[in-house]
C-alpha cells in the first residue's frame, strides 16, 4: 500500500476526455509526476496543444470513446509505451435537455459516451492489468444519480450506471485480483465547460484526483472519494453497531494526509 | 472442438488436474507420452489470488474462480446438510488453494505389524517400497522442512522459526515433545505471499498447477482441455474405448490408449458410477461393488495457543508427531494452521457451537454469537491456531452417491463410528497434555469432518473382491483404466494426503509407461 505508488508511476496512464477541463488538468499533473500519459479525446487540435505544453510524456491519441473499434486502436498504441498501470475514465458530456426534447437516439448517444466509454475502456484496460494482476482505475463520478436535476436525465442515468459498474466490477474481480484497484472520485463543481463559472479550478481538483489515482491499496477497491475526502457507505444503526464490535475502520480517509 | 484434439489417439487421457492428475500427467509427458489433461474448471488467470470462498454461491461465479460449482449434500448420521465444500474445479484442482503442507505418512500408515496392527491388514505396498516415490514427489514439489531422520537428505532447509513459534516449541519440549519444522511446498521466492488458502500468483507455491500441469505443458508433449467435463467412459469390457465429454454445450468423444482417473475422491467414483451400460449396470470398474465406498475424512481438532509473543504474521511452521500413534491407537499429527484467527473464522466456530447445541432453536442466537466472536477475535488475534488431523477408518457404508445427471451437487452418506469418537477423546487428551502450561482453547466442539481431505472411494488392494484398484493403481476390471487420486487410499493416515497422492501418482505413471512399452505399437 502506498501513495505515489512507484509501480503505477513506472507505467503508462490512459486518460479519457483528456482534451479539456479536468481530463486535461489530470493529464498534465500525471506527466509532471513522470508518467507517460496517453490522452484520449475527440478534439485532436486540443490534444496537440497539451502535447506542446507537456512534451514527450503526453501522447495525443485522438479517439471517440463511444467508438469501440477506435478505442481498441487507441489501446493498441500502448505497445510503444511502458505497460499500462493506470486508467482514468474522465470522458463525459452533459447535455442540458428536457426529457421531452430527448429522442431515444439522443439519450443513448450520451449513454454511449459517458457509460459506454467507461465500460469499454475499463474492459480493454483489464486485458492489460490481468497479465500482472496489478493496475489502478479511477472513475470520475458524480452524485447526479441520487437526485437528478431537471434536464439531466441522460447524464444522471449514465453516471449512475458507472457507479453501479464500479460495484459490479468489485464483486467480480476484487477477490481474484486484489491489486487491480478501482475507485470512484467526485471532483466537485468545477469551473469547466461542463461545470459552473464560479466552481473550483480543475487544476486544484486535479491535485486530489492525481493523489488518489497514484494511491495503490487494496482497501481502496470500491471506495468513493469526494474531492479530498472518502465518502463511506451509508450504514444503519445495526451495521454501525456491528462495525464497532468488529473494530472495523469507520473513519474516512483524506487525500491531504501525508501518511 | 478443434479437430486436432478429437482426432488424435492419445497415449493417455488424464481426467482431472489436481495433485494426482497433475503429478502423473507431468511424469507421463516427461517420458514422452502424448498426454491430454481434461479439466472441468477453467485454466483461469495466473495472477488470480482468490480463496475457496463458500459465500460465493452462483455456479457461474464459482466456476470463474476455480471453485467446484455445486454443493455438497451431506447425509451425516442421517441428518442432511448442504454447503459449499472446500473443493476446487480448475487447473490444479483443490491444490491451488491448499496450504502446501506436504507431510510424509508414518510406516504404520501403510504397514501391518503386531505392535501396530493395520485395520486393512496393510496396503498392497510396503512403506519401504513407497519411500523412493515420496522422495521423488518431495523433489518435484520443492519441499523444505526439518528431516524426520538423518538419512533423509533431500529436503530443502526450512526458514528459521519465528519468535512466537520458538516460544511454543520450547514449552512443548519442556513437556517431553519433539516439535519440528513442518514440510512445506512453498518455494519461498522473493515476494512470496504465503499463499496458504488462496491461489498463488507466482511460481512459488508448488501445487498441481505449478509443479504438475505447467511443467507438463512445457514439455510440448501434453495438451490441456479446460472447461471440459467427462460425462461417461465407454467400455467394450476389457478396455475403455473412448470418453464422452462436454465442452461449452457441445458433446464429443475422445480416444486414448490409456485412461487415468484423477477427479478426486468424489469425482472419480462419480464418473465410474455414471458410466453405466447394459454390461455394467452398476458402473465401470465396479465388479467389487466398492466404487464410491469407504469414504474417509480426517477429523479436524482445532485449537488456539497463545505464545504471549505476537508474531508480525501468521506462521505455518510447527508440527508434532509425538502422539501420532498412542495408547495403541491410530491418532494423527498436529500442525500449525498458518492462518489468522480472523473475525469471520472465529464467528464460524461460535456459530458452529450454537448450531450443534440446544440453543440453535433460540431465535437470533446465531446473530448473538457475533458479539462474543468479535471479542474473541480481539483476544485470539495474538493466538496461533493449530489443528490435529485424526485418522478416519474406511467403512463401506460411508460412500459417495452416484451423480444425478445434469447436477454438480455431490451427495454422500457418512456415519460417525463410535471408535472414531472414542479415539477423538484420546486425541484431545493427548493434545492437552502436550500443550500443558500454555494458554490454549479448543475450537472444535463436536467432531468436525475435514471435507478437504476425502479419500478411500477407489481403494487399492491385492484382492479384486475387496478393492477397486490393484497395487499399481490400475482398475482390476479394465486393462487400460487407472486411478491416481485420493480415492486409492485404503486408510486415511494421520497426515495431509497430498504428498502420498503425488507419490502414488508417480508410481501409477511409471506403471502406465511400462504397460505401453510392452504393448505392440
Amino acid at each position: 500500500m502506498s501513495r505515489n505508488d512507484p509501480r503505477i508511476l513506472a507505467g503508462s496512464a490512459i486518460v479519457t476526455g483528456a482534451g479539456s477541463g479536468l481530463g486535461r488538468a489530470l493529464s498534465l499533473r500525471l506527466t509532471q509526476k513522470g508518467m507517460t500519459v496517453l490522452g484520449l479525446g475527440r478534439r485532436s487540435a486540443a490534444l496537440s496543444v497539451i502535447a506542446e505544453e507537456a512534451g514527450r510524456a503526453f501522447v495525443a491519441v485522438p479517439t471517440d470513446v463511444s467508438d469501440f473499434d477506435a478505442l481498441r486502436s487507441a489501446f493498441a498504441t500502448l505497445k510503444d509505451h511502458p505497460p499500462l498501470t493506470l486508467l482514468i475514465n474522465c470522458a463525459a458530456i452533459y447535455p442540458h435537455r428536457d426529457f421531452l426534447d430527448e429522442t431515444p437516439e439522443s439519450f443513448m448517444n450520451t449513454m454511449a459516451i459517458n457509460f459506454g466509454g467507461t465500460l469499454a475502456a475499463t474492459r480493454l484496460a483489464l486485458d492489460h492489468f490481468i497479465e500482472t494482476g496489478f493496475g489502478r482505475i479511477l472513475n470520475v463520478a458524480t452524485f447526479a444519480d441520487l437526485t437528478p436535476l431537471p434536464t439531466a436525465s441522460a447524464y444522471s442515468t449514465s453516471k449512475g450506471a458507472n457507479r453501479i459498474l464500479t460495484r459490479a466490477l468489485v464483486a467480480d474481480l476484487s477477490d481474484r485480483f486484489p491489486n487491480i484497484v478501482i475507485s470512484d472520485w467526485m471532483p466537485g463543481m468545477l469551473a469547466t465547460e461542463m461545470g459552473l463559472p464560479n466552481g473550483l479550478s480543475p487544476e486544484r481538483s486535479a491535485i486530489w484526483g492525481t493523489e488518489l489515482a497514484l494511491w495503490h491499496a487494496t482497501s481502496l477497491n470500491g471506495a468513493t472519494f469526494e474531492q479530498d475526502r472518502e465518502i463511506l457507505p451509508a450504514r444503519g444503526i445495526k451495521s454501525r453497531l456491528k462495525d464497532g464490535l468488529a473494530l472495523r475502520r469507520t473513519k474516512p480517509r483524506s487525500l491531504n494526509d501525508t501518511s | 472442438m478443434t479437430s486436432e484434439i478429437t482426432s488424435i489417439n492419445w497415449d493417455v487421457i488424464v481426467i482431472g488436474t489436481g495433485i494426482g492428475g497433475g503429478t502423473a500427467g507431468r511424469a507421463l509427458a516427461e517420458t514422452g507420452l502424448k498426454t491430454l489433461f481434461i479439466e472441468k474448471g477453467p485454466l483461469g488467470y495466473r495472477s488470480e489470488q482468490n480463496t475457496l470462498d463458500p459465500n460465493i454461491s452462483l455456479p457461474q461465479a464459482r466456476h470463474a474462480r476455480g471453485l467446484w460449482p455445486g454443493q455438497m449434500i451431506a447425509h451425516k448420521n442421517n441428518r442432511e446438510t448442504r454447503f459449499f465444500g472446500p473443493l476446487g474445479a480448475g487447473v490444479g484442482g483443490s491444490s491451488v488453494f491448499y496450504a502446501a503442507t506436504l507431510e510424509r505418512p508414518e510406516p504404520h500408515d501403510l504397514d501391518h505389524s503386531d505392535a501396530r496392527p493395520h485395520p486393512t491388514g496393510g496396503w498392497p505396498i510396503t512403506f519401504e517400497e513407497f519411500e523412493p516415490y515420496l522422495a521423488k514427489a518431495e523433489e518435484l514439489y520443492k519441499v523444505s522442512g526439518e528431516p524426520h531422520s538423518e538419512n533423509q537428505t533431500n529436503l530443502r532447509p526450512p526458514p528459521p522459526l519465528s519468535a512466537g513459534d520458538e516460544h511454543i516449541a520450547r514449552r512443548l519440549r519442556k513437556n517431553g515433545m519433539q516439535p519440528y519444522h513442518l514440510h512445506s511446498a512453498m518455494a519461498l521466492i522473493d515476494g512470496c505471499l504465503d499463499c496458504a488458502g488462496h491461489k498463488c500468483p507466482f511460481p512459488c507455491k508448488m501445487d498441481a498447477r505449478s509443479a504438475g500441469v505447467e511443467p507438463a505443458l512445457a514439455t510440448g508433449k501434453a495438451s490441456l482441455l479446460d472447461n471440459t467435463e467427462v460425462t461417461q467412459l465407454i467400455t467394450n469390457g476389457a478396455q475403455i474405448t473412448h470418453a464422452l465429454v462436454r465442452r461449452n454445450g457441445e458433446t464429443f468423444s475422445l480416444k486414448a490408449k490409456q485412461f487415468l482417473l484423477a477427479g478426486g475422491a468424489f469425482g472419480s467414483p462419480r464418473l465410474c458410477l455414471a458410466s453405466t451400460c447394459e454390461a455394467h449396470p452398476n458402473g465401470i470398474a465396479n465388479s467389487s461393488g466398492l466404487v464410491g465406498r469407504g469414504l474417509m475424512f480426517h477429523l479436524n481438532e482445532l485449537f488456539a495457543v497463545w505464545p504471549g509473543i505476537t508474531d508480525p504474521k501468521p506462521t505455518k511452521a510447527l508440527g508434532l508427531r509425538d502422539f501420532y500413534f498412542a495408547n495403541d491407537q491410530r491418532l494423527g499429527m498436529v500442525q500449525a494452521m498458518g492462518v489468522n484467527a480472523s473475525y469471520g473464522e472465529i464467528a464460524y466456530y461460535f456459530d458452529n457451537l450454537i448450531s450443534q447445541s440446544k440453543m440453535r432453536h433460540v431465535p437470533m442466537m446465531g446473530k448473538l454469537s457475533r458479539l462474543p466472536a468479535a471479542l474473541a477475535s480481539k483476544m485470539l488475534g495474538s493466538a496461533k491456531i493449530f489443528v490435529g488431523l485424526l485418522e478416519d477408518l474406511a467403512y463401506n457404508e460411508n460412500r459417495v452417491m452416484p451423480p444425478v445427471v445434469g447436477s454438480d451437487d455431490i451427495a454422500f452418506e457418512y456415519r460417525l463410528h463410535e471408535e472414531l469418537v472414542n479415539r477423538r477423546t484420546v486425541f484431545r487428551r493427548e493434545i492437552s497434555r502436550a500443550f500443558k502450561g500454555q494458554r490454549r482453547l479448543f475450537l472444535s466442539f463436536s467432531p468436525e469432518l475435514n471435507y478437504g481431505h476425502p479419500s478411500g472411494t477407489m481403494r487399492f488392494g491385492r484382492d479384486s473382491n475387496l478393492s477397486v484398484l490393484n497395487a499399481s493403481g490400475r482398475t482390476h476390471d479394465h486393462q487400460n483404466l487407472w486411478c491416481a487420486d485420493a480415492g486409492f487410499m485404503p486408510s486415511s493416515m494421520g497426515v495431509n494426503p497430498s504428498l502420498t497422492i503425488a507419490a502414488q501418482a508417480l508410481r501409477t505413471a511409471k506403471a502406465i509407461k511400462e504397460t505401453m512399452k510392452n504393448e505392440p505399437k
